[in-house]
């Protein structure tokens, strides 16, 4: 562990600020939380919120994973993990189910999430709405008072245009029956995931300054219409390395000839059902 | 001032990351008790689950106001210190209000509730219960699964009321924390509260 460093990084200050900043986030589900981000030895886009936030919630006894789509040895996922190890001496894993604390760049792990474990996102861009309204002024206002009707006009205006929603990550979702949110550029198939699940999950988009939570337990409906109702994506073949037909899996282009294999995204989750079959 | 300044946190950044996670954890899972047992001990009446809260959130930038219970010179002075707070004396501009049973009910009614388009720029309630006995509560909402029961003691009905009226206001409302002295639970914003005999 690295020395003259406060313990993860932050100074205290900074952290009590993020930590009342969590609280009401958790308080109020969905909802943005306005923040002052700090700048952080990595560029924005690196996943700064995502850091800042981990930061704030670590103890010494957490064990820490961190994926970047899904994968444990990606650049961005190595040189946070490395991070924290150096900053906070935390122990590390690739195990799902031996992490307390994951970090993640745009997947939720295949496995089922428990009560005692946090899941921190790192996001782009916070805002739902902020690609069919820039001003922040007018984004808060249709917040507040629950205008969401430019967003069922953009999934309408997909349909009408290309027969079917077209938005397959970031896909909208209503929390707790109020506030539409961005639950990070995931895949839509792992929206359902968000729904009821054990674990708090927390959200931190560092450029954008804004955290936001939702709680175990509660809510979470993907936008979509009666007569075009929300669905995941599905593979015709099954994950080339372990062969699971229910995990959401990346497309390998293996040469120019147009080869190409479907593998699991998550390689925690692929490696261990790897393990098991042999 | 005669008396000595007690101690906070031995180590500042880990016992404080410690107290945040089980404050975290309380208010992701509201009514669920949890033990908060920093390594201090802080000036009566001040309880020590009460102090661990404030050393972890409190700063310049929150002001704190104190029920006249806890108003004493040792723990103004101390809290003053530890977090270089400002006292403040109207409690409809705090950002934090420590309070007891008795005074839970008019420190709720008063405490900001943040506006339309800035729901989080609202107070936080520290209430101080001897113990988690007493009122049966039957809670639900995000953070749990199904139903929760709870107990706390010593809030009286009109304090009830006005949560379920603070419930109602959602996503305006204020978050409240129970201390009692070495366990917290909290009823944030979003959690619907029935009492026992309420329909």
């Amino acid at each position: 562990m690295t020395t003259g460093y406060n313990f993860a990084y932050l100074n205290e200050q900074t952290k009590r600020m993020i930590r009342r900043a969590l609280l009401k986030a958790v308080a109020i589900p969905g909802y943005q939380v306005p923040f002052a981000s700090r700048e952080m030895p990595m560029p924005y886009g690196w996943g700064t919120g995502g850091v800042q936030v981990t930061a704030s919630i670590l103890t010494p006894g957490d064990t820490l994973k961190v994926i970047d789509q899904g994968a444990d040895d990606t650049t961005n996922a190595v040189s946070i993990r490395k991070f924290f190890v150096r900053t906070a001496g935390v122990a590390t894993t690739e195990e799902t189910e031996k992490a307390s604390i994951i970090q993640t760049r745009h997947r939720v792990p295949e496995a089922s999430l428990r009560e005692d474990q946090i899941l921190v996102y790192q996001v782009p861009i916070p805002e739902p709405l902020r690609f069919l309204e820039p001003r922040e002024t007018e984004t808060r206002k249709m917040h507040a008072l629950e205008e969401y009707g430019i967003m069922h006009v953009k999934l309408y205006e997909d349909i009408a245009r290309h027969g079917h929603i077209a938005t397959a990550y970031a896909y909208p979702a209503k929390v707790n029956g109020r506030y539409v949110f961005d639950p990070s550029p995931i895949p839509k198939f792992d929206n359902p995931k968000l729904d009821d699940c054990a674990a708090l999950q927390l959200f931190g988009a560092g450029r954008e300054k804004r955290i936001y939570a939702v709680p175990p337990y509660t809510k979470v409906t993907s936008l979509d219409f009666e007569d075009h109702p929300f669905s995941v994506q599905k593979w015709e073949e099954p994950c080339a390395l372990c062969g699971s037909t229910t995990t959401y899996l990346d497309e390998i282009i293996l040469d120019d000839k147009g080869k190409r294999m479907f593998v699991c995204s998550d390689t925690d989750h692929c490696r261990k059902a790897q393990e098991k079959a042999a | 001032m005669s008396t000595e300044l007690l101690s906070g946190f031995t180590d500042q950044a880990r016992g404080s990351a410690e107290a945040f996670r089980v404050m975290l954890d309380a208010m992701a899972q509201p009514g669920r008790i949890l033990p908060l047992k920093p390594d201090f001990a802080a000036p009566a009446p001040l309880f020590d689950s009460t102090a661990a809260i404030c050393l972890t959130l409190c700063d310049y930038d929150t002001p704190l106001w104190l029920d006249d219970s806890l108003r004493e010179a040792a723990v103004i002075d101390y809290l003053r210190f530890h977090t270089g707070a400002r006292i403040e004396n109207d409690s409809s501009q705090a950002s934090f209000l420590l309070c007891t049973p008795a005074t839970a009910a008019e420190a709720l009614a008063r405490a900001s509730i943040g506006n339309a388009e800035y729901p989080d720029a609202s107070a936080t309630l520290v209430i101080q219960v001897p113990d988690f006995s007493g009122d049966r509560l039957t809670l639900k909402g995000p953070g749990i699964k199904d139903e929760r029961a709870f107990t706390t003691a010593g809030l009286d009905a009109r304090f009830w009321a006005l949560m379920d009226e603070n419930h109602q206001l959602f996503p305006l409302g204020r978050d409240v924390y129970f201390a009692a002295p070495q366990e917290i639970a909290a009823l944030p914003r979003s959690t619907q509260i029935k009492r026992e005999g309420q329909a």
